[in-house]
Parts: structure tokens; sequence; C-alpha cells
């Protein structure tokens, strides 16, 4: 890895890591909201046109892989990255006092890991779709799963806010 | 993905099982690993430099991190739990409730909150 630093600083090198990180959790963000309006409020009969409906009309089950893989990926990046939170974002944080932000996002590292381990029983649900007995769990945990996506990013737009790499 | 309708399955399969318990028991190990300190291991980014189980951090090294150590230790635990849940007969696996599932990270997240009180200061 040492090479890429004859090409690109130390800073550049873990701000691409960053946004890399962050451009998964948007794309996990889109699909899992849009798995979870389709599972919570599923398009009625006779419900015609508008952004709401196509937005809810979405095959909700072909968005299980992708977004077992983005959790992944965007978990991946996010832990490698971690590391150097922990010394040139954290400290500078802790030193300003901003202890809210990081405790907002230590509740954020500790979901996304549950998230995770969740992950294969949500795939399992959605392997199998046509269950109905497996239809409430599946909704719920979608759900579940889907607050914990909109927390994380959010908590971790702030932390960025507030001081993000490249500083 | 499987999207024929089958409602004729009323228990999980072994690896159903496996699946559910290992959602369950990660998240509860991974909350006990963090109140508890118990961490697989302990890393210190500043220099790179990884201890067995908890140790706190060095004079001059910088911070120590539990987080990868808990994971370890949440994973590790689950996977034998799940692993021992898979073998159980049949009956005994569609005893498990399904909505365990959601319903363990809802009930954990405020102890994760109180957890993290040292935060929440004004």
């Amino acid at each position: 890895m040492d090479f890429l630093f004859d090409y690109i600083s130390v800073n550049t090198f873990w701000t691409i890591l960053f946004i890399i990180h962050a451009l998964l959790a948007v794309a996990l963000l889109g699909a899992l909201t849009h798995q979870a309006a389709a599972v919570l409020t599923p398009p009625r009969t006779g419900d015609t046109g508008g952004f709401v409906r196509r937005f809810r009309s979405v095959s909700a089950p072909s968005y299980t892989a992708v977004v077992c893989l983005l959790w992944v990926l965007a978990f991946i990046f996010g832990g490698w990255i971690y590391a150097k939170y922990r010394i040139y974002v954290r400290i500078p944080i802790e030193q300003e006092g901003f202890y809210k932000t990081l405790g907002a996002f230590e509740l954020k590292e500790h979901l996304s890991s549950i998230g995770l381990g969740l992950l294969p029983f949500y795939w399992y649900l959605w392997k199998n779709a046509g269950n109905t007995t497996y239809a409430s769990a599946r909704k719920w945990l979608t759900i579940v799963l889907a607050a914990i996506c909109w927390y994380s990013f959010l908590s971790g737009h702030i932390v960025n806010n507030v001081r993000g790499f490249g500083l | 993905m499987n999207t024929t309708t089958d409602t004729t399955i009323p228990t999980l399969s072994p690896w159903g099982t496996f699946t559910l318990v290992f959602g369950i028991c990660f998240a509860i190990l991974y909350v006990v690993c963090d109140m508890a300190a118990l961490p697989l291991f302990t890393y210190h980014p500043g220099t790179d430099r990884i201890d067995l189980g908890y140790a706190p951090a060095r004079r001059d090294e910088g911070p120590a991190m539990y987080w990868y150590g808990w994971l370890a230790s949440s994973s590790l635990g689950a996977a034998i739990l799940s692993g021992l849940a898979a073998l159980l007969p049949g009956k005994i696996r569609g005893k498990i409730p399904l909505a365990l599932a959601w319903v363990v990270p809802v009930v954990l997240l405020p102890v994760l909150v109180y957890s993290l009180m040292f935060y929440w200061r004004w």
C-alpha cells in the first residue's frame, strides 16, 4: 500500500477511503429505504401514479442481496478508517468538548455492528419471501435495519461536519 | 431470490435457525462485551500493536481500541451458540420466536444509550 503514497498524500488516501465509505452508505440508505417503504406501506389497489406510489412500488426482495453486500462493504471501509478516526478525528473532538457528538457516533458503531449480525437472518427471510409465516419478522427486521442505517448515516454525517479527514 | 408462494413451512430450517440465533446472540453478546469490557483483543492504532484480551492504553502510545475485539468476541460466541441451536430438533427450533430478531435490538437500544452515559453530559 505504501507505493500509493508516492502519488497521493496520506490525507488524500484516507479521504478517498472515507468518500467510498460514504458513497456506499448513500447507496445502502437508498436501497433499504425503498425496501422498507415497500413493506411498510405497500401500494394499494387502484392507487395511481405519484412519486410516493412509485417509491414504494419496488420489488422488495430484489434489494436483499445488494443491501447485504453494501452493508458489509460500508462496514469494512468504516472499520478500516475507524482506526484513523480514533486518533485524528476523535481526539480533537474530545479536546473541543463535543461529547454528545462522540456519543452519537459511538451509538452508531454499536448499532451498525448489531445490524451486521442480523444480516444473515434478514437475507434468509427475504430469500423465502413467499413464506407468509415470515412476513411479520421480515417486515419489522427490514424496518429496524433501515432505522439503523438512517441513524448511522446521519450521525456519521454530523461527525464529518464537526471534523472530517484531511484536516 | 425465491418469491414463490409457499406457506407450508412452519419452522425454520437448521440454517434459518443458525441465522436467527446468530443475530440474537451477536446483539446480546456485543452489548455484554461492551459493558463488561470483554474484547477478544485490543488494538493500539498509534503503534499497530495488538494485545490479547482487554489491555489499557499504554503510556505515550495513544488510545486503545476495543471495538474490533468486541466484534470478534461476540462473533465467536454467537457462532458457537447458533451452531448448537441449529442442531436442535425441528420441534424445538420451531419454538424460537422469529420476532426476537427485531425485538432484541430494539430492547437493547436503551441499554446501549445508558452505556454511553459518559457522553451525554451538558
